[in-house]
């Protein structure tokens, strides 16, 4: 497999797996909390390294797996102490951890070699460099295999728990009466996101990952209420502005991750300008047509879930 | 070397007072933040900021002819770019039914990675002073000039003093937007005012502290004033000198203790002082409540007896 077929598979397949449990994010109002996550990698991958001295061991991936846990489980325990007011939970943990995880870098602590920019916007090219071998046959980036590994299994998960899923994100009183485990579904679809998170800051970045989380889902919830459907155009979106940001990034010759981030706010902006002209015109000269459509929608998706 | 040797040189001086002076003007201002329930929209302004430090940067150098890395041209884009950003958010939510953490995520990718490719035209090419640009990420406290001190003091002074001259408005917009309207308090000046200083406060830190972690220095020290004090002018003048005091230590720990980046060392001292706070702040801690509950239990135990 060629260096440059490598490079653009593991950008679309990293923001294809990123892209599928964002769609449950954005719905559950949770895009702030993968900025925390995000953020939360770097200590973890750093006191991995620290303990095993090898960048591909499994244990960097539980620490950092284990770090991004650990935000999201000490942000939801000191809204519940009820000391801190509003959003401010989520914002006080991970600068801390994050912080934390700059010095350990910037002390080589553990001799572990990454720079600051790669920290923040990942290197997909350094991601590709790595590859699998088994008997002899080059497969390929090793880390796009992983990757893969986790579209699938977020995939599968996904499909497994759909119904439990879509219920308990629009509706977790009556997803409990009727006998689903609300907090069991919130763990799995958290536990997901932070193995997700975990495994694109490799090739992606802290600030990266949460536009191939969270914009791919925003722009196609302006498209379709539907959410079979916001999936698919979800998937759509995160392949397209992979490839294509890929592409602008080679052909002019600037950062892959920082060029993506860029393409995915472009796209949403792009899309909110598109739909939102479209709605200003049907709206006033013809309600009837805009009108079954809306009740639809509202039956569908507009129920707000109770936080 | 000791606190002492460390205040009497005149760069360690300049370099203590500079973040000293961010840290309060970013923990004074952060509690109206904190109080306003807005905490992450620093964040976003933080990150958002960093297209503005350099394109002004690119235009000080390149159209002006001045150091790019003079502190009022960098506040100037900073600022731009953070307001726009934040204003960005709000209008989403505003036009479709994306919901704010959404917009807000949104935004603050876009901003950031725009930042980072502006980062990249600059560091390939031929600008002068361009050393030390990737410092706006976090922070290089040992750069602060004796200008830019006098330039924090003043930008900081002034929001400070707005803060002084619209109290009743601050205070009111921020505790009870409702009542404030009745009361006659135009939202329409009060909250672009606080928002305002919200911004500045936030952008303050861009040289010596950084913009990846500024989100810390604006709500962390609100956390751990709230747990001492119950009233406003309390809060702001605890949590002004929580985060002017832990900006100094940090300061100090990161150049002559530790060596390593003035942020993220100050970061993590605004962060222990909180947790100190949270645990053991007399009257509505963690520690404090787990006492009086024991006390209550033991209480509830003899009555039965």
């Amino acid at each position: 497999m060629s260096f440059l077929v490598g490079v653009i598979l593991l950008a679309v397949v990293t923001a294809v797996a990123c892209a599928l449990p964002g769609v449950f994010v954005v719905l559950r109002r949770e895009s702030m909390v993968v900025d925390a996550m995000a953020h939360a990698v770097l200590p973890g991958i750093v006191l991995g390294y620290a303990l095993t001295h090898d960048l591909r061991s499994p244990v960097l991936i539980v620490g950092a797996a284990a770090a991004t846990l650990l935000v999201v489980l000490g942000s939801e325990y000191l809204a519940r102490t009820g000391l801190v007011a509003g959003d401010a939970p989520v914002g006080l943990i991970f600068p801390a951890l994050f912080a934390f995880g700059v010095l350990l870098v910037s002390r080589s602590f553990g001799q572990v070699h990454l720079d600051t920019h790669a920290v923040l916007v990942g290197d997909i090219n350094l991601a590709t460099f790595t590859s699998l071998t088994i008997g002899g046959v080059d497969l390929g980036p090793r880390h796009l295999w992983v990757m893969l590994a986790l579209a699938v299994l977020n995939a599968a998960v996904i499909a497994a728990l759909y119904r439990p899923l879509v219920l308990v994100t629009f509706d977790p009183s009556y997803a409990r009466s009727i006998g689903i485990r609300v907090t069991g579904v919130t763990t799995v679809l958290m536990v997901l996101v932070a193995l997700t998170v975990t495994a694109a800051f490799h090739a992606a970045g802290a600030v990266l990952v949460i536009a191939l989380i969270v914009a791919p889902a925003a722009s196609a919830s302006l498209l379709t209420r539907r959410i079979p459907a916001l999936i698919g155009v979800t998937l759509v979106i995160a392949a397209a502005v992979a490839l294509g940001g890929f592409w602008v990034a080679y052909l002019l010759d600037l950062p892959t991750g920082a060029t993506m981030a860029v393409g995915y706010g472009v796209v949403f902006l792009a899309t909110l300008a598109v739909t939102g002209m479209r709605r200003r015109r049907v709206q006033p000269t013809d309600p009837a047509a805009a009108a079954p459509d809306t009740a639809h929608d509202s039956g569908e998706t507009q129920t707000a879930p109770a936080a | 070397m000791g606190p002492l040797e460390f205040l009497t040189d005149h760069t360690y001086r300049t370099v203590f007072l500079g973040t000293g002076v961010i840290g309060v003007v970013a923990g004074a201002i952060g509690v109206f933040a904190y109080l306003r329930r807005q905490s992450m929209i620093s964040d976003v302004i933080a990150h958002s900021a960093l297209p503005g430090a350099l394109g002004a940067f690119l235009i000080a150098v390149t159209a002006l002819g001045i150091d790019g890395r003079s502190l009022p041209a960098l506040l100037i884009g900073a600022v731009l770019t953070g307001t726009a950003a934040a204003l960005l958010a709000n209008l989403v939510t505003h036009v479709s039914t994306i919901r704010i953490d959404t917009a807000m995520a949104v935004v603050l990718t876009l901003f950031f990675g725009i930042g980072m490719l502006l980062l990249r035209v600059i560091s390939d090419g031929p600008y002068p002073g361009k050393g030390g640009i990737g410092d706006y990420l976090f922070g290089n406290a040992s750069v602060i000039t004796t200008a830019d001190l006098r330039t924090s003091a003043v930008v900081g002074g002034a929001v400070l003093l707005l803060v002084v001259l619209f109290w009743k408005e601050f205070a009111v917009r921020t505790f009870d937007p409702a009542y404030a309207s009745g009361l006659g308090f135009s939202a329409r000046i009060a909250d672009p005012l606080i928002f305002t200083a919200i911004v500045i406060a936030t952008v303050i830190g861009v040289k010596a502290v950084g913009l990846v972690l500024m989100v810390a220095l604006v709500i962390t020290p609100a956390a751990a004033a709230r747990q001492w004090v119950a009233s406003l002018p309390a809060m702001v003048l605890l949590s002004g000198m929580i985060g002017g005091l832990s900006a100094g230590a940090g300061t100090y720990l990161s150049i002559a203790v530790i060596p390593a980046p003035t942020g993220p060392m100050i970061v993590l001292v605004t962060f222990a002082v909180m947790v100190v706070s949270l645990l053991a702040a007399p009257r509505r801690s963690l520690i404090t409540r787990a006492l009086a509950r024991r006390a209550l239990r033991r209480q509830l135990q003899r009555e039965l007896q």
